[in-house]
């Protein structure tokens, strides 16, 4: 009796409120200027033969990275997945990155190592003797594929190897005792096996790619690259046309809101094989081919980011500087005047956020493990359905009707607006830890006498504790690398690191970048060591 | 009065119908056994207030506890899936349901407790390397630790091996013994229950079959239902053997003697003779072996201390053995 009195529910009224005001004001917000004037706005959209670009653009540029990510992967995932050698554990834990690693410093490694002028290029003029840039990728819809492969070539590595390791081979000899060679046993039955992660990985990637932002902005560099999110922005901050950004933007959220529901039924967890596959100690010629792929993956990985270090410190002509860091730390002039108030502004907003989101993703986790509702899980999904710009856009309506102006309110708009982008991802981190706790554990603490409060903080809540610090880890880096809304939102009054990067980019003081790209790097790296490492010892199965 | 006394109890789900009166003395030791579905672990929850009955009420030690919330019934529950706090140590799981402050007392009352189910020096480890028997061990001293005015014991040995299961079986009756503590043990092995209790009850389809002690229950089944849930044994329709009686006589193979030769009816006045039967299998079991047998089509049961030569056989019983149940 009274074991769902609500307790549960009540205490996550505080998120679902957040998740609700949050993410519906500022929505209707939007709507109301899409629906200004009788729909005007809105039928425009729909009749404008440049949406239907746009769309046909962004289906473009995500399938195509998606399927060029998942391909790139296979071959890597089927040697990793077969084989243990020293340094296999090292290049996952690298490839776990990906998820941490901040979009903004893919488009500032990209512009340092890959431009016409990066230091690839230097490096090739005097190996060629050229006077002229050997290879031309940036500014280009190559640029934008290459990046995000770049971003999710790692992810889709990751996934897919997770998934083949947890295959037990003993099918693959079932199909050899019967007669069937290794590729016909590679196509009839291991690749059906793996169809569902390969979708899985396929999925995210696909709808990553699709709400990109800030890559296909800088490093398409062209006008003519544009999805939905971009040319949302450009919108409300270039031609300043608030009502077409709103329409587009209800637009954008009816395609997305269509491709989750699509999508949705391929993204469901298989359940893990109870026998995992041995893993062979590679030797020899196979030990020589795994290092050889392992080459291949730090050399498409590591120089982007390296070159980010490194021109933080030398010139473009290669001598030693501090000169960026001094600015930093005494203020400069032009954005670099504003970099310390960024990296304090992006630590309190991501500690803020992350913080929150724990706080309350765990309590709405357990309310929705509890119930096994259907209706939270729904909920805290919206924002993901909506895309970051929409949100930030509906934040910017939002602050235009406050009628006065001052850093904190900025400030408080920026957290409220990061935090309801990631309170869904809190959630859905937060979650499985939930779902772990065995249903009779609180009830045998009931019959012991023990308080639902008490049960709750000894017993319930020491499950989630690991998910909540990789929640807390997972909130922190997307808030630390958070652009799409934040630059939406902006009014020049608050700056986070990443959107004075992306201004930095803009104005070619690609020292100062690479000198905050560089503390981003550190911070990301730091948050990914606390998310990754510790508390595993106490790991609850 | 009883000290637990169940009245007129009613839970509904779907097509299943818990309906049931229950009563149970202070310090006596209750099996209820019953096959799977019988409502048995569900009675246990009405009891603990896991579930909310209909209708009904259940009085512990004077107290209506049918609306109160579980953690103030007094109760206290071992349950047959691992339950212990995977955060605490096994100290600490019995330590968590004590009543009293002190540090001192608690950690001597853990001590002891450990020591009475047979686990002294475990306080420190890890719950989550025990085995399964030292797991069921450690929920029992916790469960004891909260001062239960009774204990409930939701098959707490069934997912144990055989061995371990007798092994702490023994220890629960001894525990029983020493605290004198009212105990409500559910099972669905009737060897368990009869080797532990001083009475059982029997549930089929959501009610109270029959109650009693095990002797009682398996010498003088008062159902058929009963009868073949006790134990083996064989019912034929009663026409076959008795003229113008209804329903079946039921005996125990045990009570029936083979014989290789013909009897002559007239000679054994006091037994019921059934002759040229069958026999159809005829298995060892240790101290003997059973025959199944083929008398008329239907088949009998009967317990020998040797093994027939022929194939065809007489049996008799003594009249008063057979057992006339519907």
């Amino acid at each position: 009796m009274a074991r769902y009195d609500g307790y549960y529910l009540r205490r996550a009224l505080p998120g679902i409120a957040v998740l609700v005001v949050l993410f519906l004001i500022p929505l209707i917000t939007t709507f109301s200027y899409a629906f200004h004037d009788g729909m005007r706005p809105l039928m425009e959209i729909f009749e404008d033969g440049y949406t239907y670009r746009l769309l046909s653009f962004t289906l473009t540029e995500s399938l195509l990275s998606a399927l060029l990510s998942v391909l790139a992967a296979l071959p890597f995932a089927a040697y990793f997945s077969r084989y243990t050698f020293p340094g296999r554990k090292a290049v996952m834990t690298l490839s776990a990155l990906a998820f941490t690693i901040p979009t903004i410093l893919v488009v500032l490694g990209f512009v340092i190592w890959y431009g016409n002028n990066g230091l690839l290029n230097d490096f090739l003029m005097r190996l060629t003797g050229r006077d002229h840039s050997v290879i031309e990728v940036l500014y280009s819809f190559r640029a934008i594929i290459l990046a995000h492969v770049y971003l999710n070539f790692p992810i889709a590595f990751l996934l897919i190897t997770q998934a083949w390791e947890g295959l037990s081979d003993t099918t693959e000899h079932a199909a050899y005792t019967l007669g069937a060679g290794r590729i016909r046993t590679f196509f009839m039955v291991t690749l059906p096996r793996l169809r569902g992660s390969i979708a899985a990985a396929f999925i995210l990637i696909f709808l990553f790619c699709f709400s990109s932002f800030s890559i296909i902005l800088v490093l398409g560099g062209n006008p003519a690259y544009s999805t939905f999110e971009t040319e949302i922005y450009r919108r409300v901050h270039i031609s300043v046309d608030r009502e077409g950004a709103a329409a587009l933007s209800v637009f954008a959220l009816c395609v997305s809101s269509l491709l989750l529901i699509i999508t949705g039924p391929g993204m469901r967890r298989r359940k893990a094989e109870r026998r995992q596959r041995e893993l062979i100690k590679a030797k020899g010629g196979t030990l020589a081919a795994a290092y050889a792929l392992v080459l291949l993956i730090l050399l498409f990985l590591l120089p982007p980011m390296l070159s980010i270090i490194y021109r933080a410190f030398y010139t473009k002509e290669g001598a030693f500087t501090l000169k960026a860091w001094n600015d930093i730390a005494e203020g400069g002039t032009g954005f670099m005047s504003a970099a310390s108030g960024a990296v304090i502004a992006s630590f309190v907003i991501a500690s803020a956020v992350s913080l929150l989101s724990v706080f309350l993703g765990a309590r709405i986790a357990m309310a929705s493990a509890k119930r096994g509702s259907v209706l939270l899980p729904l909920l805290s999904s919206m924002p993901m359905a909506s895309g970051s710009v929409t949100l930030g856009l509906g934040f910017s309506f939002l602050s235009a009707m406050i009628p006065f102006k001052s850093p904190l309110i900025s400030l408080l708009l920026v957290i409220a607006a990061h935090l309801v982008i990631v309170l869904p991802f809190s959630v859905r981190t937060i979650t499985p830890g939930a779902r772990a706790i065995p249903a009779l554990l609180p009830d045998a603490a009931y019959t012991l006498g023990a308080s639902k409060r008490r049960t709750r903080r000894k017993v319930e809540m020491p499950f989630l504790y690991p998910y909540m610090r990789k929640a807390f880890a997972f909130s922190f880096a997307l808030s630390l690398g958070e652009v799409n809304a934040t630059l939406t939102l902006s009014d020049g009054r608050i700056s986070t690191i990443p959107v004075l990067i992306y201004r930095m980019i803009g104005s070619y003081n690609y020292q100062g970048a690479a000198a905050l790209g560089t503390i981003l790097l550190a911070e990301a790296l730091i948050i990914f060591a606390i998310g990754e490492c510790g508390g595993k010892k106490n790991g609850i199965s | 009065m009883a000290y637990l006394e169940i009245k007129n109890i009613e839970k509904k789900y779907g097509s299943f119908n818990l309906s049931l009166s229950l009563e149970a003395g202070e310090g006596e030791f209750l099996c209820i056994i019953g096959p799977s579905g019988s409502g048995k672990s569900t009675l246990l929850s009405l009891i603990a207030g896991l579930e909310e009955p209909d209708s009904g009420s259940i009085i512990l030690d004077g107290r209506d506890i049918t609306r109160e919330k579980i953690q103030d019934r007094g109760i206290a529950m071992v349950f047959q899936d691992f339950t212990l706090f995977p955060s605490m140590n096994v100290q600490k799981n019995i330590e968590f349901g004590m009543k009293m402050r002190e540090k001192t007392k608690r950690r001597n009352l853990a001590a002891n407790l450990l020591k009475l189910v047979g686990l002294e020096g475990y306080g420190k480890r890890s719950v989550t390397s025990l085995s399964g028997g030292e797991a069921q061990r450690v929920q029992l001293a916790r469960a004891l630790a909260s001062e239960p005015g009774i204990l409930l014991l939701d098959e707490p040995l069934s997912a144990l091996d055989p061995p371990m299961r007798k092994n702490i079986r023994n220890a629960i009756r001894a525990i029983h013994d020493s605290l004198g503590i009212t105990m409500l043990y559910v099972t669905h092995d009737r060897e368990e229950a009869f080797s532990i209790s001083d009475s059982i009850v029997i549930m089929n389809e959501g009610r109270i079959a029959a109650r009693g002690s095990a002797e009682e229950l398996y010498r003088h089944p008062s159902d058929l239902f009963t009868a073949f849930f006790t134990g083996e044994g064989t019912a034929i329709p009663a026409h076959l053997v008795f003229e113008n009686m209804e329903g079946s006589v039921f005996f125990r193979p045990e009570e029936a003697t083979i014989s290789e030769d013909e009897l002559d009816p007239s000679l054994y006045t006091m037994h019921v003779i059934f002759s040229g039967c069958e026999v159809v299998s005829c298995e060892f079991t240790g101290a003997g072996y059973m025959l199944g047998l083929n008398y008329k089509g239907y088949p009998l049961l009967c317990q020998s201390a040797t093994k027939p030569r022929r194939k065809t056989v007489s049996l008799m019983i003594l009249r008063e053995s057979l057992r006339n149940l519907i």
